[in-house]
């Protein structure tokens, strides 16, 4: 390994275009005469994986991995993939990071008040002084080019302006690796991206005041038989058939309102109707109690 | 928001049907099917047989007719006869509408008569203590077939399909929602409509075959079912089941939907007479 090696991450997550994005970065590497390695992961960022692209380049480069806290560059295509890899920049280096926010369904705290938890769009929270930072708002860019599918290009416009590699390289690897018919739109993408200027973050949305309370779930006893049914199809576990065979409602709380129990009774002893009441968001987190 | 239990005779409840049996969900997807139609409980006539399916009319507050073993689609016709401006509806079971009562079944059939058939098929005698019946598949234990169904049983489909029914559909009692919707089809469809609906019977069926409960007969027959016209989608349908891609009995949608003369019992159109 030479010591003029340096690095590059990119970060997404499925379906954004990752690793293409880093195919043209590498190529454009190669075409300014250097050594380069890359390597990727693609795997299910949504779900906990990683979707990355690794780049090195120099003289000579042995290894395509990144080591923490030495990247040039991190390009992130959505934001809280910024925030989880931007430990790979080094002090000084650059972070390029598309405002664009794509939820994961683990995110969800409460699917009552649809409730999450995801980070706020804040540079402060990249942490480091030091760093270089440019948040854009790559999508929007695009569209208004005619493709909001040239917003890659517009981040590796961004990912370029910190990088000393002639453009023309840029270019040419470009209209070698996008799909036909979209190297004019990619190409005026990425031009823009060279000199687009730093996005406003939008403000938070505030929080709605209530949300509807749990649905309200009768059951009328004298007509249950205890098949069980109910309790094994319910899938917050409301419900459970004690070894009596009475049928308890042991977490009301917890009912979303599915109706499976309802619609799978045989014998019509429950009924579900929708909540009458709204409870504050406040309520509602402190029942859902801590992230385990 | 209206409770389908509104229906219901209270003074007969709870039902006779054992604990897990899932005729119960066909019932309730049923009633689900005529609120959203919006029809009117006094020109709903719902006519059975005998038999565990054939109980259910005794429990819903329209107008019901208990009839004899297999005989439903008979009175249903002779009602809808009488009374064309009636929704006549045949609740039967597999013992029922396809032994005893498949002649009347098939004639009725047949005719295109305007009436809908829900045909519960629990693959077993159920009331009569677990006999093997025409739709007990072969190789299941039955109290008769000890050593396991040596027969082939009936695929009730294809046999109303071949009789000239002229909206023929399959579905599963684990599937409540999509019960309801092909029941709105077929109730709509004019001509006669057939509906079998795939459903379980874990006191007999269940416990000689090692099946388990109710709920773990409707997750086996939930397991098992393969669409053949989409989940919840009346746009596409297809006429027959493709025998190679779709196991027998589990092939579930609207399979035959066709337009052909309903019959009236008069010559001549639309006089359906005082």
């Amino acid at each position: 390994m030479s010591d003029d090696s340096s690095g590059l991450l990119l970060a997404g997550v499925g379906g954004q275009g990752v690793i293409l994005a880093g195919m043209i970065v590498a190529d454009a590497l190669v075409r300014a005469g250097h050594d380069v390695k890359q390597s990727e992961v693609h795997g299910m960022a949504q779900r906990g994986g990683s979707v990355f692209s690794h780049i090195r380049w120099g003289s000579s480069v042995d290894s395509p991995l990144v080591p923490l806290g030495s990247a040039e560059v991190l390009a992130a295509f959505e934001w809280a993939e910024a925030l989880r890899w931007v430990e790979y920049v080094r002090e000084g280096g650059a972070v390029v990071a598309d405002l664009r926010t794509i939820v994961p369904p683990g995110s969800c705290t409460d699917r009552r008040s649809w409730s999450i938890r995801y980070p706020d769009i804040d540079p402060d929270l990249l942490g480091r002084r030091t760093l270089k930072t440019r948040i854009v708002d790559a999508s929007s860019t695009a569209a208004e080019l005619g493709n909001i599918r040239a917003a890659n290009s517009v981040i590796l416009g961004s990912v370029a302006a910190f990088l000393d590699i002639e453009h023309v390289h840029w270019e040419a690897a470009i209209e070698r690796l996008v799909p036909a018919g979209t190297e004019a739109v990619n190409l005026t993408s990425f031009r823009a991206g060279c000199e687009v200027v730093e996005a406003s973050i939008p403000p938070r949305p505030a929080d709605p005041d209530g949300f509807p309370g749990p649905h309200e779930i009768d059951i009328r006893h004298e007509w249950c038989k205890g098949c069980d049914i109910c309790s094994r199809v319910c899938p917050e576990y409301c419900l459970e058939v004690g070894i009596d065979g009475e049928l308890a409602l042991v977490d009301a709380e917890a009912c979303t309102g599915c109706r499976l129990c309802e619609l799978l009774c045989p014998d019509f002893a429950i009924a579900v109707s929708p909540p009458t009441e709204n409870v504050s968001r406040g309520e509602l987190v402190a029942s859902a109690g801590d992230p385990p | 928001m209206t409770d389908v239990r509104d229906h219901l005779r209270e003074w007969a409840m709870p039902h006779v049907l054992c604990p897990g049996c899932a005729h119960g969900i066909v019932l309730r997807s049923f009633l689900e099917a005529v609120d959203e139609q919006e029809i009117d409980r006094n020109r709903l006539a719902m006519v059975a047989g005998i038999g565990c399916s054939s109980r259910l009319v005794g429990y819903v507050d329209f107008c019901t007719l208990h009839g004899t073993h297999g005989r439903a689609p008979a009175f249903a016709t002779g009602l809808k006869m009488a009374r064309p401006e009636l929704h006549v509806v045949v609740v039967t079971g597999d013992g029922d509408g396809l032994a005893i009562g498949a002649n009347h079944l098939i004639h009725a059939a047949r005719r295109n008569i305007d009436i809908t058939v829900l045909l519960l098929n629990n693959s077993i005698y159920g009331m009569t203590g677990g006999q093997a019946a025409p739709t007990t598949p072969t190789g299941a234990v039955a109290s008769t077939t000890p050593g396991g169904n040596t027969e082939p049983n009936f695929d009730a489909c294809k046999l109303l399909i071949g009789a000239g029914a002229s909206f023929v559909a399959r579905v599963l009692a684990a599937n409540p929602i999509e019960m309801t919707r092909v029941m709105v089809e077929g109730m709509t469809h004019s001509g006669f409509s057939f509906i079998e609906v795939v459903s379980d019977c874990p006191e007999y069926y269940g416990r000689y075959n090692g099946m388990g409960g109710g709920a773990d007969m409707l997750t086996w027959m939930a397991g098992r079912e393969v669409g053949v016209t989409g989940p919840l989608s009346s746009k596409r349908f297809v006429n027959h089941v493709p025998s190679s891609t779709a196991p027998p009995g589990m092939a579930t949608g609207i399979i035959q939907r066709e337009e052909r003369p309903v019959f009236t019992g008069v010559h001549g159109e639309g006089s359906h007479g005082p």
